[in-house]
C-alpha cells in the first residue's frame, strides 16, 4: 500500500457557509427545479433575487440530501420528499426524547 | 468474488416480469432505504437491492445475467466465464473511484455507491448520477457529464467529532496499462477531520472523485460525515445531554460534583431543592463551531437501598419528620 498522503483541500462545509442552487443540485443529486420547489415548500430557506441565483445554508444540506435520496431511491415525488423529511427529522427528535426519557427510568 | 443471486434478493422467481422486478424493488427500496428503515443491515440490504435491481431492470444486463445460468448458489466462488459479455454492448471492466477508509480506525468505510466485486467484474462502472436526476436512478432522468463526483459516508465518535480526527481513504482508480488493458490501481489519501463535524455534515475533497480521461477537470469526493451513538452523551445538533445520577440528599441540600464533559470532567453546583428530570445547562459544552453546541444535564435521583438497619432507620426518620405526601394533587 503506498503512503499516505495529505490532501490539503479537504474542505468542511460548514454552518455559515451558503451554497449556490447550482451547487446544491451537484451535492444532492437533484434537478434545479425539485430545488426550488422545495424551497419554495419551506423545506429550507434561501436567499437571493431570482431562484436561479438563490443561495441555501449549508447546514440545510443534510435534509436535501435525504429529500433526493427519496427521491431517487423510492420514486416519490417533491412534496412527498418534503413531507418525509419533515416526518424523519421529527421521528429523531421523538427517538432522542425517548432515550433520554429511558436513561432517567432505566438508567 | 462471491456470486449475488440477483433474483434471490429481489425476491422474485427467474421468469419475473419487468413489472414484477419493478413493484420488488419499490417494495424492497421502502423497507431497507438507510433514510427511514429501522431494519437490521439496512444500508448493506438497500445496496444489494440497488446492485440486483440495476442488472434485473435492463433487459440487456439480465439477459448476460441469466446466461451465467442457475447453477450458482449465493454467495459461492465465482470467476466470469472467459467469454462473458459477448454478444452483449455493455462494456465490462472496473469501476472508477471506490473508496473505502480502514485503519487506524476500526470501523468499515463504505463506499456509498458500493457495489460488490461481482457486478463490477461483470458490468463495470456503474451509471451513476451525479449532475442533477442522475443515471441510477431506477424511476428515471438520467444525466450526462464529464468526470462524477462521488459520495461515501464516514462514521465518526463523538469524541473524533468534539476533538476532530483523521480518516485514511483507500481510493481504486483504474488505470491503463501499455496492453491497453485496464488495472485497479489503489492510492490511500490521508483525510484530516476537523473538530465540530456534526451529523450530515460535507467534506469535500477535491479532484477525488472520478478521473477525467479526456484531460478535464477531475470530480470530487464528498464524504458524508455520520456520529455513531455514544455511551454517555446523546447528541442533538450541537447539544449534548448527559443524564446525571445524583444522591437525595445531593438533590435535596445542593452539592458540587464533577460531570463528564466532551472536553473532561467539569465541577458544576447543583441548585438545592432539584428534582429528578430536571435540566441544567453547561454552556459552550458541547460540540465547539461558530456556536459552539452546550451540555445538557439531566438530573436523575437515586435512592439508596434501605438494607441495613441504619438504612432502615434514616429513612424512618424522614417518613416521622418530613410530612410528605408526593401524591397530595392525586387525592392520595
Amino acid at each position: 500500500m503506498a503512503t499516505p498522503n495529505n490532501v490539503p483541500d479537504a474542505r468542511l462545509l460548514g454552518e455559515a457557509d451558503w451554497i449556490a442552487v447550482t451547487d446544491v443540485c451537484r451535492l444532492c443529486l437533484i434537478d434545479l427545479t425539485e430545488v426550488v420547489e422545495l424551497i419554495e415548500l419551506g423545506v429550507v430557506t434561501s436567499r437571493g433575487p431570482t431562484p436561479a441565483e438563490w443561495l441555501v445554508p449549508a447546514a440545510s444540506l443534510p435534509r436535501l440530501r435525504i429529500a433526493g435520496r427519496l427521491m431517487r431511491d423510492l420514486g416519490v415525488n417533491v412534496t412527498g420528499a418534503a413531507l418525509a423529511v419533515e416526518l424523519i427529522e421529527s421521528r429523531g427528535d421523538l427517538e432522542r426524547q425517548v432515550r433520554r426519557l429511558e436513561r432517567l427510568i432505566h438508567g | 468474488m462471491e456470486y449475488r443471486d440477483y433474483y434471490q434478493i429481489m425476491g422474485v422467481a427467474r421468469t419475473a416480469t419487468a413489472d414484477e422486478i419493478k413493484k420488488s424493488y419499490r417494495r424492497l427500496a421502502r423497507k431497507y432505504h438507510p433514510d427511514v428503515s429501522k431494519e437490521k443491515d439496512a444500508e448493506k440490504r438497500f445496496k444489494e437491492v440497488q446492485e440486483a435491481y440495476e442488472v434485473l431492470k435492463d433487459p440487456e444486463k439480465r439477459a448476460a445475467y441469466d446466461q451465467l445460468g442457475s447453477d450458482y448458489k449465493q454467495g459461492q466462488q465465482f470467476r466470469p466465464p472467459p467469454d462473458w459479455g459477448s454478444g452483449f454492448e455493455f462494456r465490462g471492466g472496473p469501476r472508477q473511484g471506490r473508496a473505502r477508509a480502514g485503519a487506524p480506525h476500526t470501523e468499515e468505510f463504505e463506499d456509498a455507491e458500493g457495489f460488490s466485486d461481482f457486478f463490477s467484474s461483470l458490468f463495470g462502472q456503474r451509471g451513476f448520477g451525479g449532475g442533477g436526476a442522475g443515471g441510477g436512478n431506477p424511476f428515471g432522468g438520467a444525466g450526462a457529464r464529464a468526470a462524477r463526483d462521488h459520495h461515501a459516508r464516514v462514521d465518526i465518535d463523538l469524541e473524533e467529532a468534539y476533538a476532530g480526527t483523521t480518516r485514511t481513504l483507500e481510493l481504486k482508480r483504474p488505470d491503463l496499462k501499455p496492453d491497453g488493458t485496464l488495472d485497479l490501481k489503489t492510492h490511500t489519501v490521508k483525510v484530516t477531520i476537523p473538530a465540530g463535524v456534526t451529523e450530515g455534515q460535507l467534506i469535500r475533497l477535491a479532484g477525488q472523485g472520478e478521473q477525467s480521461t479526456g484531460g478535464g477537470k477531475p470530480g470530487d469526493l464528498y464524504l458524508e460525515v455520520h456520529m455513531k451513538p455514544n455511551r454517555l452523551f446523546q447528541l442533538d445538533g450541537r447539544d449534548v445531554t448527559l443524564t446525571l445520577p445524583i444522591t437525595p440528599w445531593e438533590s435535596a441540600l445542593g452539592a458540587t460534583v464533577t460531570v463528564p464533559t466532551l472536553g473532561g470532567g467539569v465541577d458544576m453546583r447543583i441548585p438545592p431543592n432539584s428534582q429528578s428530570g430536571q435540566k441544567l445547562r453547561l454552556r459552550g459544552r458541547g460540540l465547539p463551531g461558530q456556536t459552539p453546541g452546550d451540555q445538557y444535564i439531566q438530573l436523575k435521583i437515586v435512592v439508596p437501598p434501605a438494607n441495613t438497619p441504619e438504612a432502615k432507620a434514616v429513612f424512618e426518620d424522614m417518613k416521622q419528620k418530613l410530612n410528605f405526601n408526593p401524591r397530595a394533587d392525586l387525592g392520595g
